[in-house]
């Protein structure tokens, strides 16, 4: 262990500063063969990218090693290592502080770029994959030198450490801390690939070619990370915080949501430039502000910003973020400005009620969520800014103004599937929306039958049932027509994206409505009952490791197995922490969490009971979202983006 | 599809109609059943900002501060005294400071209600414009530049051989 002290400081920077020149000298190669047309040039780029990917791995490796090997004389093993720590919650408090999550998103974008660069390895004399290539060089070479300068992971510490707190004792608690960051990333970081494809056609000029189509299946499987990263998130934030919910509108949170907003919207629209080749400014917008909004979410959550204005100017990393938000912005503007004139498209959208149509309306939908996320994130600093005073904009906020914006989504939901290119008669309509619509009414009955109450979750459940019917009439009609084929490609992949979506909602809808909740004070063998349930309190066990006290009440529900909600102080870090326990069910959950004071041989426990209806179909709907996306990238039959208009679908299939 | 099909596709909408109409003003106007006391004390600290954590409300937040407000609504709830409105005028007044997790809607603080309404407005009307310009627009002629496009193209083109 003490061998091995120190190297890992000077290592790790020596990697970090190959990376940041590999970056660079990949960045003039793409360009000046962008320029040139040099293919000697242009035979460079895969080395450099080969290159890069090596040194950050060689990075991140020497961060797990020093993590592992408790390399003390590191200031961040001191910060976030510890002899306690169990070993996969060691090897995950890499990325549990700042400094450690920006190596990995330098990890992940290095590997981006060499994937990229190996996709494209057969076409390094297009100018457009070259300009491509150059812009993830110059991301990559902005986070390779964020993490060596602002960020540095492999600062030396204080001597005569020789253990430390170890991760936020939230982050070694559950399982998901290993998933849900990584995956979070690789969704965040993967929309660079599309943004670096959109300044490329726009640095060529060439915007009405399949570049930017081809690209989609790269924004898609940025996008899908992103939703099952944030469902992860929302998990992690049920099974640990205790406080029973999946969604707090904290910042933090709405950072990840703000690009995943847009990138959705993106992902329908770019279908219009795909079928009609209209939208290509608004389809370039929105991808330049998916990956604009990832850096401003990590600005705006990372630099201690969003706690108070005045510190920001003690917090490094946030003026390099912003400054780097400024390039981006005022680059890609100037870009689409300079580029007008070849981005106008001829034709136009004939009528509202058309599929296109219903694509723009989502658009404007999307376009809003994101407005209203965004201004309720930085409201308070601006407020803040102009006023010196301080305000909360918090959940019931957001609540109020996304809920009538779900509806409306839902709504289109419900119509757009089955809407045709071009226009739709009223009569075509009536007919594909029958049977969809009475799935609707089917649903509303149900909910009433079932006992629930309020307008709008009423509403939530009957447009989630004419939404799923629309959905599942397009799946049933393609397998009816092409067997197993017609669950695959974008359309049908997307349907059951769709079906994931309605799922998530009227989960949501139906906890936020119909949660309830009561406080109990258990005896051991006296039961007490709320909601239909019975409590009994079996006992009370200690647990001691190294690291923590461990506290659990055994609750036996129904007289069944026994649930056993704790209370955990982490001696090291002199904090408790509550975790809870949840009996899941597939018509809801019953959460418990034991609230202090808690004596070991009391025979009493003070327990809180949540009943969360339908809270399960939550996950099951974000796995179907994950199922479907994968579905949707699965190739269907029909032409390349890149082929000419008129080529025959399938005439030249890989 | 035959005009009586139509006509009784069309009754069959106007049912459907009106059998989801009726069922969610029953649904939406039936007793909801009771609120145990918790639950009050959940609907209300949901409201509370905690105010040593950014953002958080009372609800969420395992924060010392907000334990005590949270023990203080309890109470308050308790006693049967107040009503949730009442009962958050009380806390406002009795904990002073930022203790509502909402804008007011007065002053600067309601340009966060106002923008996205505005917000919404804009983007209707923009794709409003955008549709009645492409209606007017478009109307399906080849402009000059159309034209000298597929001359040139023509010009390119051997258009007596076989083609392809």
């Amino acid at each position: 262990m003490f061998a091995a002290g120190g190297v890992s400081s000077p290592l790790g920077r020596a990697l970090l500063l190959v990376g940041i020149i590999g970056s660079l000298f990949g960045a003039i190669a793409s360009i000046s063969s962008a320029r040139s047309r040099d293919q000697a040039v242009a035979r460079l780029i895969p080395r450099f990218a080969i290159l890069i990917f090596a040194a950050a791995v060689g990075a991140f490796a020497t961060m797990e090693y020093a993590m592992i090997t408790r390399d003390f004389s590191m200031a961040y093993v001191q910060k976030v290592g510890s002899t306690a720590t169990p070993a996969l919650y060691n090897f995950a408090a890499v990325w549990s502080a700042l400094e450690g999550s920006i190596l990995m998103w330098v990890l992940i974008l290095a590997g981006y770029t060499l994937a990229v660069c190996f996709w494209l390895r057969k076409k390094m004399d297009d100018v457009l994959a070259n300009w491509a290539m150059g812009v993830m060089f110059i991301v990559s070479t902005f986070f390779f030198l964020l993490s060596f300068g602002p960020a540095n992971p492999f600062a030396k510490g204080a001597p005569g450490v020789f253990d430390g707190p170890g991760p936020n004792p939230l982050l070694q608690n559950h399982i998901l801390v290993m998933f849900h960051p990584p995956l979070l990333y690789l969704g965040y970081v993967g929309v660079t690939v599309p943004f670096a494809f959109a300044i490329g056609a726009l640095v060529t000029g060439r915007v009405g070619e399949g570049w930017l189509l081809a690209t989609r299946r790269w924004t898609l499987f940025a996008w899908g990370f992103l939703t099952f990263g944030i469902i992860l998130g929302s998990w992690w934030s049920y099974e640990v915080l205790g406080w029973s919910g999946v969604w707090a509108w904290d910042p933090v949170e709405n950072a990840s949501l703000l690009p995943w907003i847009t990138a959705t919207a993106y992902i329908h629209s770019v279908l219009v430039q795909e079928r009609r080749g209209m939208l290509r400014v608004w389809n370039l917008s929105l991808l330049v502000s998916t990956f604009s909004l990832t850096i401003l979410g990590t600005f705006l959550t990372r630099s201690g910003v969003l706690n108070s204005v005045h510190a920001f100017s003690e917090s490094a990393i946030g003026p390099w973020l912003l400054v780097f938000f400024g390039i981006i912005v005022i680059v890609s503007i100037g870009l689409i400005g300079w580029r007008g004139d070849r981005l106008h498209a001829p034709g136009s959208i004939d009528s509202v009620v058309s599929r296109e149509g219903a694509f723009l309306i989502n658009n404007v939908l999307f376009a809003v969520f994101a407005f209203v996320v965004l201004l309720g994130t930085v409201f308070p600093l601006v407020i803040e800014a102009l006023q010196s005073r301080n305000i909360v904009v918090g959940a019931p906020f957001f609540d109020q103004l996304v809920a009538p914006i779900g509806i409306a989504l839902l709504t289109l939901m419900a119509i757009a599937p089955v809407l045709p290119w071009r226009k739709a008669s009223a009569e075509l309509l009536s007919t594909r929306l029958f049977w969809p619509a009475w799935c609707g009414v089917g649903a509303l009955g149900i909910s009433i039958v079932v006992g629930a109450t309020g307008f709008m979750p009423l509403l939530t459940f009957a447009l989630g049932g004419f939404a799923s019917g629309s959905a599942l009439r397009q799946v049933v009609l393609a397998t009816r027509r092409q067997g197993l084929r017609g669950l695959v490609g974008r359309t049908n992949g997307g349907m059951i994206v769709h079906v994931g979506v309605i799922l998530i909602a009227v989960a949501l809808a139906a906890s936020n409505s119909f949660t309830h909740s009561q406080e109990l004070f258990l005896k051991t063998g006296t039961p007490a009952y709320f909601s239909g349930h019975s409590f009994e309190l079996v006992k009370i066990v200690e647990e001691k490791t190294d690291r923590a006290i461990s506290v659990k009440a055994l609750i036996s529900i129904d007289g069944g197995q026994a649930y056993a909600p704790a209370i955990t102080k982490f001696t090291k870090v002199g904090m408790n922490i509550g975790t809870p326990s949840v009996k899941t069910g597939i018509r809801g959950d019953i959460y418990l969490t034991l609230e202090p004071p808690v004596k070991q041989d009391s025979g009493e426990a003070h327990i809180k009971v949540f009943i969360k209806p339908l809270l399960v179909w939550l996950w099951i709907g974000g796995f179907l979202m994950a199922l479907g996306t994968l579905l949707a990238a699965f190739p269907g039959r029909r032409r390349k983006p890149t082929d000419a208009t008129s080529a025959l679908i399938g005439s030249n299939d890989e | 599809m035959s005009a009586s099909n139509k006509l009784k596709n069309k009754y069959s909408w106007i049912v459907m109609g009106a059998v989801a109409i009726a069922l969610l003003i029953f649904g939406g106007l039936r007793d909801s059943g009771p609120l145990t006391q918790q639950d009050r004390i959940d609907a209300i600290t949901m409201r509370l900002a905690c105010p040593t954590c950014q953002g958080e409300s009372v609800y969420v937040s395992r924060a010392s501060a907000a334990e005590a407000i949270r023990a203080e609504v309890a109470r308050q709830v308790g006693s049967g005294l107040r009503t949730d409105d009442e009962t958050i005028a009380y806390i406002e007044q009795r904990f002073g400071g930022q203790v509502l997790l909402v804008p007011r809607s007065s002053g600067v603080d309601s340009l966060v209600w106002a923008l996205p309404i505005a917000a919404l407005i804009a983007g209707v009307a923009a794709l409003g414009i955008a549709f009645r310009k492409w209606r007017t627009t478009d109307d399906g002629a080849a402009s000059a530049e159309d034209s000298a496009l597929v001359d040139a193209a023509l010009a390119s083109k051997d258009l007596t051989g076989s083609g392809s």
